[in-house]
């Protein structure tokens, strides 16, 4: 079919569908209407869906937030989360009270312990004697032997607030020397006092000078100290003392000073305030660095006990009386002496509690007079609480302080739970009375709507795009969105998600909401926040549903990645490669890949040797993948070449139309292909020409054979008609009888032409049976007897098988012996023996071979492919009857029923073979 | 006697074939295409017809389909065209005979007898008697040993009248050149011979108005012999 003829049917197909279209109209405006319908409806859905997300949202935010509840802590602000449980209980049994009582527990204990570093009787004392290395011990347990020296406490309390000042000097060896005391005041702990303890020491002058004994907690020894019995001044001393402890955290830098009495330089710290023996710091060593590690214990002694004085008075603000609803009262007793720590204010009920817990909790009544209380005394172990915390949280959190609490101290703390005053405990009770009245149903209202978005949104996701089109099959409907390329739209959506957050993040600023602690604020009670909150979920959603929905139609109609302009960038790259491949020149084709094969496992290989973890893992990870794809290419191009192989083949074995396919190949196989496919073709034509040029050559001898009958027809007649006339002259009977013979051969002539052209043109059709070739033989015999015996041909017929039957067409069969016969009967010499001779071949017995032996009459001077030429006879009888087709026509047809026809000449014996097939039993 | 219609576009042919038809003294009508052919044959009582088939206005073929509508009057086709499938085509639309040209003229003549003779003596036959057989015009009488053909009798030698009895007895049936030898001679055939298809040449000869394309005894070449069933 020509280009244009196909152009044509394509129009004709187009104004069908226009006609089609036409005739559907009404029906078509019909779906319209109801199409849009179906997008109204979907657009409604749409705008529930975000109805529901926002509600689920916010019915959320309201019952988390709900149900938090914050109480002011000493420094931080506690949120607590109310949950199931804690409905129907009494707040002092939640566990909110119990955690801010932990908390206040612990705040109580480490002010006892602050209030013991600062205080003299229940009040500050800044006279308080400190003794500076021990205070830095406090927690560690002093050394057998140190150096110290004592401060009252105000001078260090302002020292530190001051800030401590260091000044140089330019000194001699001599005149450092001088400058410190000639002897260092050590202080020795007894190693053989029972009360001694590395773990232990009296950090406060004023407890040691107070207290002979220091109650040790853990191991509940004591030690005796005495200045007068264990601290002096001791000669050369300081020769055999070695201070291993000095870690102060001032690096100083000090260039001492040479022997041969040149200056070096040394820091010396300015003493703002002297000791309570009212002397300087440098007076008490006679080492620098003895020195510089006093300096450093008086550093850090002072500006610990800033902190500690900083936490104090917060302690002292928290839980004073009248703003705090704990009471307690903190016990020690140290030797004989009583010492207690308490934020109750009357005399009464300082001696009650006082009483109370001398007798370790002997009257229960009093512990709730204020509701509920912990009371713990580790040294009889006694703890009694009518709260949830346990006696190890309390042990633990005196533990951490050992230093600062004997085993002897009694704790009692209480918690008046009527909440006089507004403290944390106080805002805790208000707040369990009154969080979230309707938790459940807005969780549920949560629950349900979240689930309703969710099912809308799947609903909505597996119909996006879908349509029913006019033949009813289902197709999916791109909107203009869906038709811009894959990476512009991410780009437009990443640009929507940063503009959505913008846009947040102004309206927190400009309603000045803090977005990470909305849920732990009371933004949940504003109307206004929750309507800002409803738009700004609907408008998200909205934007997110716009993106996510286009994204499922992109999959859906499959152009997510047809669409995308990576691959466009891919199939580009792609092609230019192969434009290159595909036109290069062959040193372009081959040597270059190769280059580019070899540098890149060179360039992978160092790589991978020399670097090392991930590079080396990456690097061979790359040539191998590098190289299976290399060697996909060879695998690919010798497929290709095999797939022309096997085209030449067919082709060559007879399948003329057979084509390679060329779509996938490339380069030389391309060309190569294409090639094969136009010999092919050529061979094709070539073949189809030549048969129907036969086939032609057939149609036309036949159809003239017609017309020479007709008048042939004619002649025959009406020289017979002559001859019955009773002609006397004997010359006009010769000439009758030349007439008659040459007439009748006209005929033969053209019945054999005809036979002859259709066979060897193909046009017969065979009917194939089982035959048996002796029976074929005698009968031919016979047929033939009469001519023959009028030659005095005497046939001879040797059979040599057993089985005979052969598969052939039985009338062309006998049309072949009827043609070797007739050959016989015209050409053998006269009164001679014509040999029939039917064996197997000597080495095929599934073969049966028939010859035909005889002498020629006339010398044969022609090769015997010539006698099987059509028209071509021996000389001497070619003015003789007969067509000259008899032979061809019947080697023809022996091969058109798969048998072989062979004409040997040897001198003037004549001899046709013919082998047939055995047909199967 | 008989009237017969010639129908050839070829002036010669008909005016030759009238001749020898003229001679055996039958009534001859001619006619040069098959319009003129079929008017003829409703004026005329005709009793057989001769047509050919390439013919100007209406050819033989469906001339032949025209006449079959109305009459069972024997035709024979008379045509160039020599093709098995021309024949065989010829034959199933109702023609009686097909003869290619060029033909024998004695063979046109006692093909023409032959179809006057079965048409005018169809069913006439004395089938009450068991030794008679009968395949078509071929008769044979067992008793009389008489075999005619068409009416005309037929000599046989007895070897050629056992065969043709074995034959047409088995009508139908295929015979191998043993199977008759065995059948006639009693004797067991050792090795081929041709003295079989010898006899059935000369029978064929006798019974066949054309032996090259016998319309009784056949040959079924490379297997046997048989009498076709009519």
């Amino acid at each position: 079919m020509g280009k244009k003829e196909k152009d044509i049917e394509q129009r004709n197909n187009e104004e069908k569908d226009i006609e089609q279209n036409d005739a559907g109209q009404s029906s078509g405006r019909e779906k319209k209407t109801a199409r849009k319908g179906g997008r109204i409806i979907r657009m409604f859905l749409c705008v529930l869906q975000h109805i529901f997300l926002g509600t689920a949202v916010i019915a959320l935010l309201i019952v988390v937030s709900g149900s938090t509840i914050h109480v002011n802590g000493l420094n931080t602000r506690m949120s607590f989360h109310m949950f199931h449980q804690n409905r129907g209980i009494s707040y002092e049994d939640s566990d909110m009270f119990n955690s801010i009582f932990g908390y206040m527990i612990a705040d109580i204990i480490r002010y006892g312990v602050v209030s013991s570093q600062l205080e003299t009787d229940g009040a500050f004392d800044g006279s308080k004697v400190i003794d500076v290395t021990a205070f830095n011990y406090r927690d560690r347990g002093l050394p057998e032997h140190y150096v110290t020296a004592d401060y009252r406490l105000d001078d260090l309390l302002k020292w530190a607030n001051y800030g401590f000042e260091w000044t140089t000097a330019e000194m001699t060896q001599s005149q450092a020397d001088s400058f410190l005391a000639p002897q260092t005041k050590v202080t020795i702990v007894d190693h053989d006092s029972q009360y001694y303890n590395t773990s232990d020491a009296g950090y406060l002058k004023s407890d040691i000078e107070t207290y002979t004994y220091v109650n040790d907690v853990s191991a509940n020894q004591l030690w005796e100290v005495s200045d007068g019995d264990y601290t002096g001044f001791v000669d050369g001393y300081e020769e055999d003392v070695t201070v291993s402890y000095s870690d102060g955290p001032v690096e100083i830098a000090v260039s001492e000073a040479a022997d041969d009495g040149s200056a070096g330089t040394y820091d010396i710290m300015v003493n703002r305030y002297k000791t309570t023996e009212n002397k300087n710091l440098e007076e008490y060593v006679s080492d620098w660095d003895l020195y510089y590690d006093l300096c450093n214990n008086v550093q850090n002694a002072a500006n610990s006990l800033v902190h500690n004085y900083n936490e104090y008075q917060q302690y002292n603000e928290y839980y004073g009386y009248d703003n705090t609803n704990v009471r307690y009262m903190i016990m020690k007793t140290v030797g004989d002496q009583t010492q207690f720590y308490s934020n109750l204010n009357d005399q009464k009920t300082l001696e009650d509690v006082g009483e109370y817990m001398r007798t370790n909790g002997g009257d229960p009544v009093l512990a709730q007079q204020w509701g509920k209380y912990i009371f713990y005394n580790p040294e009889d172990m006694v703890y009694k609480t009518n709260t949830a915390i346990a006696e190890g949280t309390v042990r633990n959190l005196l533990q951490n302080y050992d230093y600062a609490y004997p085993e002897s101290v009694k704790v009692w703390i209480s918690v008046d739970t009527t909440y006089p005053v507004d403290d944390a405990f106080r805002q805790g009770w208000e707040g369990f009375r009154n969080y979230l009245p309707s938790f459940w149903q807005l969780l549920a209202l949560a629950l349900v709507s979240g689930v309703i978005y969710f099912v809308l949104l799947c609903y909505l996701s597996v119909t996006a795009g879908s349509q029913v089109d006019a033949d009813g099959k289902r197709t999916v409907c791109l909107r203009p969105f869906d038709r811009i390329p894959t990476e512009p739209a991410v780009l437009i959506a990443a640009g929507a998600a940063v503009l959505a957050v913008g846009i947040v993040f102004i309206l927190t600023e400009l309603f000045d909401i803090d977005p990470t602690n909305i849920i732990t604020s009371d933004l949940y009670l504003k109307k206004w926040f929750l309507a800002l909150m409803f738009v700004l979920i609907f408008a998200a959603d909205s934007v997110f549903v716009f993106f996510f929905f286009s994204l499922i139609r992109r999959i859906k109609a499959r152009i997510l990645w047809k669409n995308s302009w990576l691959r466009g960038l891919m199939n580009r790259a792609k092609e230019f490669v192969w434009n290159v491949y595909d036109n290069g020149h062959v040193v372009l084709r081959t040597w270059v890949p190769y280059g580019i094969l070899l540098a890149a496992n060179f360039i992978l290989l160092f790589a991978a040797l020399a670097g090392d973890g991930a590079v080396r893992v990456i690097g061979l990870v790359l040539l191998i993948a590098f190289d299976i794809f290399v060697g996909s290419l060879i695998y690919r191009n010798a497929r290709e070449q095999q797939e022309i192989v096997d085209g030449i083949e067919k082709i060559s074995g007879g399948q003329l139309e057979y084509q390679v396919k060329t779509e996938a190949l490339h380069g030389y196989n391309l060309i190569l292909a294409d090639s094969v496919n136009s010999i092919g073709n050529g061979i094709k034509e070539a073949v189809e020409i030549s048969m129907k040029d036969e086939r032609m050559k057939a149609d036309l001898i036949t159809n003239v054979s017609h017309d020479i009958k007709t008048p042939l027809t004619s002649i025959i007649n009406y020289v017979d008609l002559i001859k019955r006339e009773q002609v006397n002259d004997e010359k006009i009977r010769s000439y009758i009888q030349v007439l008659d013979e040459k007439s009748q051969r006209l005929k033969q002539l053209t019945d054999d032409l005809v036979e002859a052209s259709k066979i060897s043109s193909g046009n017969i059709s065979l009917n194939f049976e089982k035959i048996n070739l002796v029976e074929l033989m005698n009968q031919t015999i016979g047929e033939f007897s009469e001519k023959f015996d009028a030659k005095r041909l005497t046939a001879v017929m040797n059979v040599n098988v057993q089985d005979s039957v052969i598969e052939a067409d039985s009338r062309r069969m006998w049309r072949v012996m009827e043609n070797l016969f007739n050959n016989i009967y015209k050409y053998a010499m006269e009164g001679t023996r014509v040999y029939l001779t039917i064996d197997h071949l000597p080495d095929m017995t599934g073969c049966i071979r028939v010859s035909v032996k005889n002498i020629s009459a006339a010398p044969l001077n022609c090769s015997p492919d010539e006698l099987t030429e059509r028209f071509i006879r021996g000389d001497e009888s070619r003015t003789t009857e007969g067509s000259g087709l008899g032979l061809s026509i019947a080697k023809n047809l022996t091969e058109a029923q798969k048998g072989t026809f062979r004409i040997e000449l040897d001198a003037d014996l004549f001899t046709v073979t013919l082998t047939f097939p055995l047909a199967d039993r | 006697m008989a009237n017969i219609l010639i129908c050839d576009d070829d002036r010669e042919i008909v005016d030759a074939i009238e001749i020898y038809l003229l001679q055996e003294g039958y009534t001859i009508f001619k006619a040069y295409d098959g319009e003129q052919a079929i008017k003829i044959l409703k004026e005329q009582t005709i009793h057989l017809l001769i047509i050919d088939v390439m013919m100007p206005r209406l050819d033989g073929i469906h001339a032949t389909l025209k006449i079959r509508e109305y009459s069972s009057i024997p035709i024979i086709i008379l045509s160039a065209k020599s093709e098995d499938n021309d024949k065989i085509l010829g034959l199933n639309i109702g023609a009686d005979d097909y003869v290619t040209k060029p033909f024998n003229p004695l063979e046109l003549v006692a093909r023409v007898k032959s179809n006057l003779r079965r048409y005018t003596t169809l069913g006439n036959l004395n089938t009450e008697n068991n030794a008679l057989f009968q395949v078509g015009g071929l008769c044979i009488n067992d008793d009389t040993k008489e075999v005619t053909v068409d009416g005309e009798a037929v000599k046989l030698t007895p070897i050629e009248y056992n065969i043709l009895l074995l034959l047409v007895k088995n009508c139908g049936r295929v015979f191998s050149i043993d199977q008759i030898y065995e059948s006639i001679w009693n004797e067991e055939a050792i090795g081929a011979d041709n003295t079989v298809a010898v006899h059935i040449r000369h029978i064929r000869e006798k019974i066949e108005i054309n032996p090259k394309e016998p319309r009784y005894l056949k040959v079924v070449w490379g297997v046997g012999y048989k009498i076709e069933k009519q």
